[in-house]
């Protein structure tokens, strides 16, 4: 045939062929600036989360290739064969290549069972859950709050940290572990699903109702005093983008100090009942069992608060005034206990009184007078 | 003997216009309400994803102030998207084309094709109806309990039930739909239309049919007892009753992942069929894409827990080599539609260009998918942006593409009219730009730690750059749907008039008057090749 592709006019294949040189350059540039960087995982903290980034770095880089040249083809094929006014015969009818078929179903065979065999070899080194870990951490993920359970060898546990989030003022809050030590988290949910995520750990794991899931880490030992941010990572409802945590790293003694400052804060007596006129407030079910309060003016008052929820799921009664501003701001109980809250003395006015966790089902009216 | 005229046969009677749409048992008509159907949805599925993204745009509550109903509206976006917009408007264009390419008069059972048509709009109106009865179900489109049971915090109200009710209706729909499709295929063909001589867009539809009809019954099941734990207190999924949250989600999966193939094989098809036309060039490797589409339809099966890797109740490596190894026939199709592209002499018409689109953007779907497949990598990215960003280059950048890639090649055939070619490519490139906008940021989104299925996050988390783009990509794409709709409007009155076969194309439809009679076809020519009217134009020489 005389208008054979392989004699065309020359200007197409120019301009595809410098269409793909840009378009791999671009790639290149992309890479170059440190906008790739952003295609890549933040460093990670922990000896499991580096194994999980230096294989993350591999199929990154496979899958970079693959696109490229799949692509660059693409680019290549559509800018070079525009049809032209002269082509009015057809072009090659070609029906497939029985070769090149089989190579191009071998190699992405290889590239993938490579990637498998690597990835399985990865996942092997970091599930490795052992029978005496350094750390033993009990997480209990309820809607809407995470708690830490810090158990001893034996599974005993010695503290609870029921505030997951680190306060950078008072330097209270958060999920405390020390650094180059083996952390066995086991996880448990008394709701719905929920997760727990450290992005920094490049690792998430659910938490499944009726099954306690199990991991293990060890954060490296040049990120103590860093603190990370953590978070649910399965949708359990309304409050689920409130279910933050932090996980703290801490030096081994400072660690136990922080463990032991927290063992005594979950051993304390309960405060005592403070004097002046009392109200009592049960929680059950996600549910107050009163929608409104009343209390005399002027006057500092306290609230008997029983939590009967099962254990995992957390309650408070805070205070806002009628502009939205939390007057008092009490700390969470956890399901099955109760606690005894001392609130200031307000000026007369209608209050709402609500449960932080779960403002949307659990609040009512306090009228001050 | 006395004689007397005939009358006219009471069938032949006039039937007022929308009295025939309502009662047509005629596959083109269906089709053409399932593609119409489909599209409403779209829309409606579009505007719910631009609350969500408006709302995301930058850190604090703007517009949703109330959380649950958040929750209501990408719950619904996905629902809406996935059970109404594209399974169905792929089923359409399939009931539209298949009975055509294949030489039949109709489908095979056209009164069940009407039925499945009308539990459609059924099931949406019930699922939509939910934003005005309580609230819509707001658990996910995936509705894992025990979020989605009875119960305060998590799924109380009837939009729950309405939800279940309405995907058991879109998925009797979807079983009957493909029953029909097989028994087409398989007795309906005409003389020397044999299996291997099937448009691929044939036998996409015909694997397909094959996994609607496996898998779908298991999702109805399972629905069916979340119902009843909902409902009259059984306890299949509750595990404070003795029963498994995780079961519902290998039910769940078993389906909803073959459901992935559902809905972008036929846009495949779709592809395949406008890839030769417009390079004048058969498809290349015909047989190796079948085999590689039936490949892909049997590893459907066996892939469902890899979206349950960070359970803790999986067999990890059995999934993430089956996961893999999905890549492998996914690539050849890649390598065959490149390779169809290959020295051909291409013509830029719309069809074409939507379909480069699908190449360019479905091949980031399938790469960012294999990151999935690597367990401990999955740890890292799953239920992150980065999972949002795969799903819709796999399902915008693959099955969008792909579903305007045929409404631009069929919509001559459909109504006689050729669409704008000038307004498609004004879409096209709104699309492109919007799309890669919208979604490429999730990728970074994801790394970065950002979950999926939040309302808010913390202004100093690093996120609100690669948001705001998202946003504004998201406004891109729904401006990049204006064009079509009044491309649509003005086509049908003054659009170019297409004639029999406006494309030179290679299938039966095109062999037949635009838009064909009931009947379909007055006489069909030989049938020798995958390409029969290619062999009729240029005989035997063309090969």
């Amino acid at each position: 045939m005389s208008s054979s592709p392989r004699k065309r006019p020359a200007p197409d294949a120019l301009v595809a062929g410098v269409v793909v040189v840009i378009l791999i350059a671009l790639v290149a540039a992309v890479f170059m600036s440190g906008w790739g960087d952003t295609l890549y995982p933040p460093k990670a903290v922990t000896a499991e989360g580096r194994e999980i980034r230096g294989l993350y770095d591999i199929v990154f880089a496979v899958a970079v290739a693959i696109f490229v040249l799949v692509e660059a083809l693409i680019v290549w094929s559509v800018l070079r064969y525009r049809r032209r006014p002269t082509d009015v015969e057809l072009p090659v009818q070609t029906h497939g290549n029985n070769l090149v078929e089989v190579i191009w179903t071998l190699i992405p065979t290889g590239i993938v069972l490579f990637l498998f065999v690597i990835s399985w070899q990865t996942l092997n080194h970091i599930s490795v859950v052992s029978a005496a870990p350094d750390i033993r951490v009990h997480a209990i993920a309820g809607q809407f709050q995470w708690q830490f359970e810090y158990l001893d060898a034996s599974g005993k546990k010695v503290a609870t940290q029921l505030a997951p989030v680190y306060d950078t003022t008072t330097g209270e809050g958060g999920m405390a572990v020390p650094v180059g030590r083996s952390i066995q988290v086991t996880l448990d949910s008394p709701d719905v699903i929920h997760a727990f995520y450290v992005p920094r750990f490049l690792f998430k794991r659910d938490v499944v109702p009726g099954q306690t899931n199990r991991f293990e880490f060890t954060v490296d030992a040049n990120e103590a005093g860093q603190v990370f941010r953590g978070q649910c990572a399965e949708l359990c409802g309304t409050g689920h983008r409130t279910m933050l945590f932090n996980v703290i790293a801490l030096t081994p003694a400072d660690y136990d100090a922080w463990l032991a400052a927290l063992t005594a804060k979950s051993n304390a007596t309960p405060a005592p009942l403070p004097s002046g006129p009392v109200l009592n407030v049960t929680a059950e079910g996600i549910k107050f069992d009163t929608t409104s309060l009343e209390a005399p003016a002027g006057t500092p008052f306290a609230i008997v608060f029983t939590n009967k929820d099962p254990s995992g799921i957390s309650h408070d009664i805070d205070i806002k005034d009628a502009s939205g501003t939390v007057v008092a701001n009490q700390d969470t109980i956890n399901g099955g206990t109760s606690a005894n809250y001392a609130y200031p003395a307000l000026p007369a006015g209608t209050y709402t009184f609500f449960c932080s966790i779960h403002p949307g089902a659990m609040s009512g009216t306090l009228t001050v007078k | 003997m006395a004689t007397h005229a005939l009358t006219p046969a009471a069938s032949t009677a006039y039937r007022g216009g929308l009295y025939e749409w309502l009662t047509t048992t005629d596959h083109k008509k269906i089709g053409i309400m399932y593609v119409v159907n489909s599209f409403i949805f779209f829309l409606v599925g579009g505007i719910l994803a631009l609350v969500v993204r408006a709302e995301l745009a930058q850190p604090g509550l703007q517009f949703l102030t109330d959380e649950h109903v958040y929750n209501e509206m990408f719950t619904m976006h996905a629902s809406v998207m996935l059970f109404l917009f594209v399974i169905p408007m792929l089923a359409g264009l399939g009931n539209y084309v298949v009975p055509l390419q294949i030489g039949a008069p109709d489908m095979a059972f056209p009164r069940i094709n009407a039925l499945s048509f009308w539990m459609l709009p059924l099931a949406g109106i019930l699922l939509v109806s939910s934003f005005f009865t309580g609230g819509a179900a707001s658990a996910g489109w995936t509705a894992y309990p025990p979020l989605s049971l009875d119960g305060p915090l998590k799924s109380p109200g009837s939009g729950q039930d309405l939800w279940i009710v309405g995907v058991i209706l879109i998925g009797t729909s979807s079983i009957l739909g493909g029953i029909n499709f097989l028994v087409t295929i398989f007795k309906m063909r005409a003389p020397g239309m044999t299996l291997f001589r099937m448009p691929i867009m044939v036998w996409t539809i015909l694997v397909t049919s094959v996994l609607v009809v496996m898998a779908t019954p298991v999702i109805t099941s399972g629905l069916v007892m979340l119902f009843i734990d909902r409902n009259y207190g059984g306890h299949f999924f509750d595990p404070f009753g003795g029963g498994s949250a995780i079961l519902y989600q290998n039910v769940f999966w078993f389906y909803s992942h073959p459901a992935v193939y559902v809905m972008i094989l036929p846009a495949m098809g779709v592809i395949s069929e406008v890839l030769p036309v417009f390079s004048r060039k058969p498809l290349f490797g015909y047989k190796a894409f079948i085999f590689a589409t039936a490949g892909i339809g049997a590893l459907g099966f066996s892939v469902w827990a890899h979206h349950m890797f960070t359970t803790g109740a999986v067999f990890l490596p059995f999934f993430s080599l089956l996961t893999f190894m999905i890549a492998v026939p996914t690539g050849v199709k890649m390598f065959n539609w490149v390779f169809t592209l290959f020295r051909g002499q291409l013509t830029f018409s719309t069809p074409l260009i939507y379909a480069i689109g699908f190449l360019t953007m479905f091949l980031i779907g399938g790469i960012n998918g294999a990151f999935s497949a690597s367990v401990p990598v999955d740890f890292a990215i799953h239920d992150t942006y980065w999972v949002v960003a795969h799903i819709h280059y796999v399902l915008f950048g693959g099955s969008v593409f792909g579903v305007f890639a045929g409404l631009f090649y069929w919509f001559p055939k459909m109504t006689g009219r050729m669409l704008d070619e000038t307004l498609g490519k004004i879409q096209f490139v709104l699309m492109m730009l919007g799309f890669n906008l919208t979604f490429f940021p999730m990728h970074m989104l994801g790394l970065a730690g950002m979950p999926r299925r939040i309302a808010d996050y913390a202004a100093d988390a690093g996120w609100n750059d690669w948001n705001m783009a998202a946003t504004i990509g998201g406004f891109v794409i729904a401006v990049s749907i204006l064009p079509f709709i009044w491309n649509v409007f003005i086509s049908l009155r003054n659009g170019k008039i297409a004639g029999d076969d406006p494309w030179e194309a290679n299938t039966l439809e095109w062999a037949t008057s635009s838009p064909p009679p009931p009947y379909n076809f007055d006489h069909l020519p030989e049938i020798r090749s995958e390409r029969p009217l290619f062999d009729a134009r240029h005989g035997q020489t063309g090969h």
